[in-house]
């Protein structure tokens, strides 16, 4: 196997739903040991997701979205409201480098497994506790999804046309990708930390923070301005043309072309790839901020010539001009779009259950490892005989015994 | 001065704007010592942003870029002069990471594409953030903040729960540089994989960060739907069958998510009736169901105020929120519990209120050791007391266009 940059490090992860395990994926494809510790009392809610046709319901490993948060981890099940599978836990702990989990509250604490517990396990472990509202404060207990902490921090405010309400913040959930990397990042940091100096530490990520961050300029115009922000869609502070325009249908799909112009010298190209038509040269649009101001009726001439064209047809023809141009994909054009299939961004799978399946990968390009760690996604419990045999030297009538009185269950 | 989780970590960083610069932070913040080159003149393209005190523009007192790049040192360099050139080879010598944002070609042109720089510094860790990454058909196309919101579905995915007139309403680019912080977020994730990398091998390496890609990837769950499902995905109002959904009020907006939580929302609502009928029995009918039983739970919404629900949310613990505006956001009471919020004193723009660190380590937090620099502010540190120039160098350099 070649070197990955996480491969002596193990992860004890107890996270669920999307951000959580997003972020632990992000250190098992780059090679790190991650131990997901499910049970069959509360099944992790994704598995049940997005279930290809026939099988929805139909058990825990029939979730896609399982599937595509938790590439090469492996799973096991521990009934924690068993005094030995807590015990087990313990004893994985101390020979884990890392602990993350997204309760939200403090499960684990309950568990025996606090902080100040697991430091006297293992006294340079790192605890990765990943939340909506963060570890103190008046609503550190409140429940938070992706969506809840947008509508909570204003980007569900701005998000949306300039004539229309707030909407819901898509590709959902955005706020969840944004957790993850930054608790990715947090775990590497304090990884990195202790390679230096032997430390462990304490990490309180909440969603409410990263997403402010992701805000940062929403916020320093109300600091410096008293400036509430409004919903702009597409369009931008400077930039005209600069917007998503529909093209010609391809069967029975929209397509659209989404067109960034940035300056004068490429709004003159692009007249000319048009063919220099008599409405450009009208005064509405004579200069930079004259376009910016005229930009509703700029973008409906725009249109029209928009719709001549297919959409990867045009995008083509307007970067080959030096003109910023994007197909505007849909999951389905993406998915077959030849830039991300050239590049390998899917990953195909032979997954017992889902069969033979393409999956996102992770955006790793590596130069020197460019083999990450994309093992299949783990069925439920599908490591028990590894992890309690292998690594905690149980045996095999013990794992036996144990599976049977719903310990590891 | 106490150890900071980077301490002792060079970067180079050859960013503009938000994406790269947002990577470089995430370093700077935990004590990686990070300097920021700009070229001569305008500086980074940040700095002409704003927001601006009073819509008075001024280089100094771009809120964007104050946010951005704070921890940061400054200098200009015009490396289309050999001698800026030639310095920006020595600083490579010096740098544990470089973060640049540089079309692949201008770079190459340059003389420091990877195979260039890791001659100069076999152990450097080079992180290159473009548009659409550097192989594939299109690795040359320009983009922006739209550009990849739109390249990585995003767009596509926005708003959510769809639009009533899809003809009419384009696929929605994300708010606030949204694709941009996803993609210096990812490249920072790499960029630390790299470095604990190094420490095993002492090499460093290249990272190919494609900002369609870093996009791309948070809507794994929905490129998984249509893998499995084969279904083409629609972007009619409707398509969205759970999670969180928006709710009109008397005056204003909520977001509730029901998922699991249904039996709570049933109580917050004061059990009526039709919440006991068959067809919302359990999650897959509700799915299923999900307009009908918007619709219910909307006529109850806009009998209410934001904040009676927000209330009663509380009290029987469902997940909802507000539709809060930032004015909401800076005056939270979670957060300032939380002491987030950092005020901050920059010698020109003043002391102004920014946003904290996005996560906290508890040996390691984040430390603000200066304000965002000022253009070519540590010209004099890094090229005289670093790099050995002298200052009569400095004025020559300044002379000929070089800093």
């Amino acid at each position: 196997m070649s070197n990955l940059p996480l491969e002596s490090i193990r992860v004890l992860d107890f996270c669920q739903m999307w951000a959580g395990p997003h972020a632990t994926e992000w250190l098992s494809v780059m090679g790190a040991e991650v131990i997901k510790v499910e049970t069959s009392l509360r099944i992790d809610y994704m598995r049940t997701v997005g279930a290809p046709p026939g099988l929805a319901g139909t058990g825990p490993n029939v979730g896609s979205a399982f599937a595509t948060l938790n590439w090469g981890k492996k799973s096991i099940t521990l009934n924690m409201n068993q005094p030995r599978a807590r015990e087990l836990a313990k004893r994985l702990v101390a020979i884990s480098d890392v602990v993350a989990e997204n309760f939200g509250g403090s499960v684990l604490e309950r568990w025996g497994l606090s902080y100040a517990e697991m430091r006297k396990i293992k006294p340079d472990i790192i605890y990765y506790a990943g939340s909506g509202y963060g570890r103190s404060g008046p609503h550190k207990e409140r429940p938070a999804y992706a969506e809840i902490v947008d509508a909570f921090t204003g980007a569900t405010f701005t998000n949306g046309y300039p004539d229309g309400d707030p909407a819901v913040v898509g590709v959902s959930p955005w706020t969840d990708g944004a957790q993850a990397i930054h608790g990715a990042v947090a775990i590497m940091s304090a990884l990195y930390h202790r390679l230096k100096t032997g430390e462990g530490q304490f990490i309180d990520a909440a969603m409410i923070e990263g997403n402010s961050n992701f805000l940062g300029e929403m916020v320093m115009s109300y600091i410096i301005n008293g400036d509430i922000g409004k919903r702009v869609g597409n369009r931008n502070a400077i930039m005209a043309p600069h917007g998503c325009y529909p093209c010609k249908m391809t069967g029975d799909e929209a397509e659209w072309v989404a067109i960034a112009v940035a300056n004068e010298k490429e709004w003159k190209t692009l007249c000319r790839l048009m063919g220099n038509p008599e409405w450009t040269r009208r005064p509405e649009f004579s200069d930079e901020l004259s376009r910016w101001k005229n930009q509703d009726e700029l973008d409906q001439y725009l249109a029209g010539w928009t719709r001549q064209y297919g959409a990867y047809e045009l995008a083509e023809k307007l970067q080959k001009a030096g003109i910023a141009a994007t197909p505007s994909l849909s999951t389905k054009q993406l998915t077959h779009d030849p830039h991300m299939r050239a590049r390998g961004f899917f990953v195909e799978t032979e997954h017992p259950v889902l069969g033979k399946v393409l999956l996102s990968g992770l955006p790793i390009h590596f130069s020197d490892s460019p083999k990450v760690n994309y093992r299949c996604p783990p069925l439920l419990g599908e490591h028990n005989e590894y992890v309690f045999g292998s690594l905690l030297g149980l045996t095999q009538a013990e794992i036996k015994q144990l599976t049977e009185e719903k310990v590891l269950y | 001065m106490h150890q900071q989780a980077f301490s002792g970590v060079k970067v180079l960083e050859f960013c503009d704007f938000v994406a790269g610069p947002y990577c470089g932070k995430l370093l700077a913040n935990l004590g990686a010592e990070v300097i920021k080159v700009e070229k001569p003149g305008l500086g980074d393209k940040a700095r002409s942003w704003g927001p601006f005190p009073q819509n008075t523009p001024h280089p100094e007192k771009s809120g964007l870029f104050l946010f951005l790049n704070t921890n940061k040192l400054s200098v200009t360099l015009n490396l289309e002069t050999a001698t800026g050139l030639k310095i920006f080879r020595e600083l490579l010598k010096w740098a544990d990471i470089l973060i640049e944002d540089r079309p692949q070609r201008e770079m190459r042109r340059l003389k420091l594409g990877y195979n260039n720089i890791k001659k100069i510094n076999p152990s450097i860790v080079v992180t290159s953030i473009t548009p659409f990454g550097q192989t594939g058909p299109f690795k040359d196309y320009k983009g922006c903040d739209l550009i990849s919101s739109h390249a990585g579905a995003e767009a596509f995915g926005n708003p959510d729960e769809g639009v009533k007139d899809p003809d009419k309403y384009p696929p929605l680019k994300g708010a606030n540089h949204a694709a941009d912080f996803m993609s210096g977020l990812t490249a920072a994730a790499c960029t630390l994989g790299a470095l604990i990398g190094r420490d095993h091998t002492g090499k460093g390496q290249h990272i190919d960060l494609s900002q369609q890609e870093a996009v791309a990837s948070i809507g794994r769950q929905q490129l998984a739907y249509y893998a499995v499902q084969g279904e083409t995905p629609s972007r009619e109002f409707g398509r969205k069958k759970f999670g969180g959904f928006l709710y009109p009020c008397k005056d204003g907006f909520v977001v509730i998510w029901i998922g699991p939580h249904y039996h709570l929302v049933v109580q917050m609502m004061g059990n009526p009736e039709w919440a006991n009928e068959e067809m919302f029995a359990n999650p897959l009918l509700r799915n299923q169901y999900i307009a009908e039983l918007n619709q219910l739970i909307t006529a109850w919404t806009l009998e209410h105020t934001t904040e009676e629900i927000n209330a009663l949310a509380l009290q029987y613990g469902v997940p909802c929120s507000t539709v809060r505006s930032v004015r909401d956001l800076v005056e939270d009471e979670q957060l300032a519990f939380r002491e987030f919020w950092l005020d901050i004193e920059h010698p020109v723009a003043g002391t102004w209120r920014y946003p904290g660190a996005p996560f906290r380590l508890s040996a390691t937090p984040a430390i603000i050791q200066r304000p965002a620099p000022q253009l070519g502010e540590h010209n004099e540190k890094v090229f005289c007391q670093m790099l050995g120039y002298s200052r009569e160098d400095l004025v020559r350099m300044r002379q000929g266009g070089i800093i």
